[in-house]
């Protein structure tokens, strides 16, 4: 298994596109960063920039999304797939090694934007405020930038385990990527719709796309009256979700024909 | 059962409601190479990735060095490096990253650099395999199925694209594998390519084993002619019938040779008769010519 993580890294380590991706992040938050302090009318407080990783969060999403798809449905694009299959491994190993190799990928970029979230705080707004000032909900900055960070994870993988079994039900990554991205932007679209419906009928309150509120709810106590589920409820539905896209995949993967 | 290497023993295989394979049974003893040949659509690739563990098949039996294969049961691919049908390749890898990948820990820098040696790529491996063109990814597939130095390889058509070179140096490999050992099951429709090459043939036809012979028994049952062209080819073949040679059914004047026919005897006999002879030739029926009749005269019908 380790053999196959590391065949999996070796090759997301000769994709330019890893390199560029990983800059890309990290001038686009340095632009947010330079934006914000120079005209914090338009950006607002460089408080709540730091705390969502000056929008570093919502693009390890999107970067996120179009890895997962392509780790999946490259190997059927480039026709690699009967070479990973036929060795001594098994499917599932070389699935599972796959994911392994992403959450190995979410990491390294949560890291790498809050290492720098931290730099762009040092250099930019040090006279601006301290991490432990009080943000929301007696969460100091710091705290709530952490709380953030679990809740997006969290949610985030719902959202992978998702494309990356679409990824292996159509074998293509245009469709992958765009369901997964509809799909994590749609919750901000019918989220006051969907409440509404839950105050309706309360069990539609387990339905998935209201787990994506855990972010928000672990900041703020009060977003609970919406989504109705308290918050240990909410990492564990996220987390089934999860679980329950991923043992699909796992039966398409080994069923497939190639 | 040493000597066997793959056993396929009443193989039956079906997409939907179509039966690609019908009870498909064959061996192939360790050190030879085996021809697998047949129309396109007859299932050789389909063989071949169930001999892989890549499939799923509703019954049979296959054995890779005694190991049981299935898609949940892959302990004998360790000893198996394949080619199925086209190469697959990431156009971000250069080749020598493909060989590094997919080669086992096991098999050291000399080794690999030893199979892009003598498949000579050397002046490409280092290049991004996008810019590779057709021949160059086949080699590349090529050399990803040998690189390991398995006991058992399947190339499937890996004489796809390869110019006459390339396709020399390819049987050079092949044959001196096969000298240390290495047993071969290759597909291919370059027939002439093929019949340099192989010990044994099989041939399936419609998802059916039509055949499986060696090649030894399959030359020796081939027809050996002389062709004629004389000033009268009328006069000459009745006076050949007269004196006892078999003659061919076909238009031109052939003779039918066996251990007794003497070149010289026919010479002699037709210039005795006033008969000029214009033309000699000796025809030998070759794998192509013999499958053809094969697989027209097969009593393989489809259902
Ligand atoms: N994935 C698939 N789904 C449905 N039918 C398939 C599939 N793969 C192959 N077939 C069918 O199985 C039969 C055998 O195909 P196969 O690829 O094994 O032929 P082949 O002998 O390799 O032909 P060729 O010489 O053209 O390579 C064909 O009739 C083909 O239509
Ligand atoms: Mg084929």
């Amino acid at each position: 298994m380790i053999t196959l993580v590391k065949q999996e890294t070796f090759k997301l380590l000769h994709k330019k596109s890893t390199y560029a991706v990983s800059a890309t992040l990290l001038i686009i938050m340095t632009i947010y960063a330079v934006l914000t302090k120079n005209y914090p009318k338009y950006w607002g407080a460089p408080q709540g920039q730091f705390v969502g990783m000056f929008t570093g969060a919502t693009w390890i999403v999107f970067f996120m999304i179009a890895a997962c798809s392509s780790i999946i449905a490259m190997e059927f694009q480039y026709g690699t797939i009967k070479e990973l299959l036929y060795r001594k491994y098994y499917r599932g190993q070389i699935l599972v090694s796959k994911w392994i190799t992403m959450l190995l990928y979410s990491i390294y970029f949560y890291v790498l934007a809050f290492v720098w979230s931290l730099l762009l705080k040092v250099v930019l707004f040090n006279d601006k405020f301290q991490l432990s000032d009080t943000y929301q909900s007696g969460h100091s900055v710091i705290e709530a930038q952490w709380l953030g960070i679990i809740g997006t994870f969290l949610t985030v993988w719902l959202v992978l385990s998702l494309v990356l079994l679409l990824a292996n039900i159509f074998k293509s990554t245009a469709a992958a990527i765009s369901i997964g991205i509809i799909g994590y932007f749609a919750l901000s679209i019918i989220s006051n719709v969907m409440f509404l419906l839950m105050q309706k009928w309360e069990w539609l309150k387990w339905n998935p796309l209201n787990m994506m509120n855990l972010p928000q709810q672990l900041l703020s106590d009060s977003v609970h009256k919406m989504t109705l589920l308290s918050t240990p409820e909410m990492v564990c539905g996220s987390l089934v979700y999860t679980a329950i896209f991923m043992a699909i995949s796992y039966v398409v993967f080994k069923r497939r024909s190639v | 059962m040493a000597d066997t290497i793959l056993n396929v023993e009443h193989l039956n295989k079906n997409f939907g409601k179509k039966q690609v394979l019908k009870d498909v049974s064959f061996s192939v003893q360790t050190g030879h190479i085996v021809g697998l040949v047949g129309p396109n659509g007859a299932g050789k690739s389909t063989i071949m990735k169930a001999v892989l563990g890549l499939f799923n098949y509703a019954s049979g039996k296959i054995t890779i060095d005694g190991d049981p294969v299935s898609p949940t049961s892959h302990k004998a691919m360790d000893k198996v490096g394949a080619l199925i049908e086209y190469p697959g390749i990431y156009p971000f890898l250069t080749g020598y990253q493909h060989l590094q990948l997919f080669s086992k820990d096991s098999t050291s820098k000399d080794q690999i650099m030893d199979i892009v040696d003598k498949m000579k790529m050397d002046s490409y491996i280092n290049r991004k395999a996008k810019t590779y063109s057709l021949g160059m990814k086949q080699k590349l597939g090529i050399a990803l199925a040998l690189v390991d130095r398995p006991k058992f390889v399947i190339l499937d058509e890996p004489m796809n694209g390869l110019d006459p070179q390339a396709n020399k140096d390819l049987r050079t490999i092949i044959l001196d594998l096969a000298k240390q050992g290495t047993t071969f099951l290759i597909s291919s429709h370059i027939l002439s390519e093929l019949e340099k090459l192989i010990d044994d043939l099989v041939v399936i036809d419609k998802g059916q084993i039509v055949y499986t012979e060696s090649m030894a028994n399959l030359e020796s049952g081939g027809k050996k002619l002389l062709v004629l062209k004389t000033s009268d080819d009328a006069k000459a073949k009745d006076l050949l019938a007269q004196n006892n040679y078999q003659l061919d059914d076909g238009d031109k004047l052939a003779v039918i040779e066996n251990d007794q026919t003497k070149m010289a005897d026919v010479i002699k006999l037709l210039s005795d008769n006033d008969i000029e002879i214009e033309d000699v030739q000796h025809v030998h029926s070759d794998l192509e010519t013999s499958l053809l009749n094969l697989l027209k005269n097969d009593k393989v019908k489809e259902s």
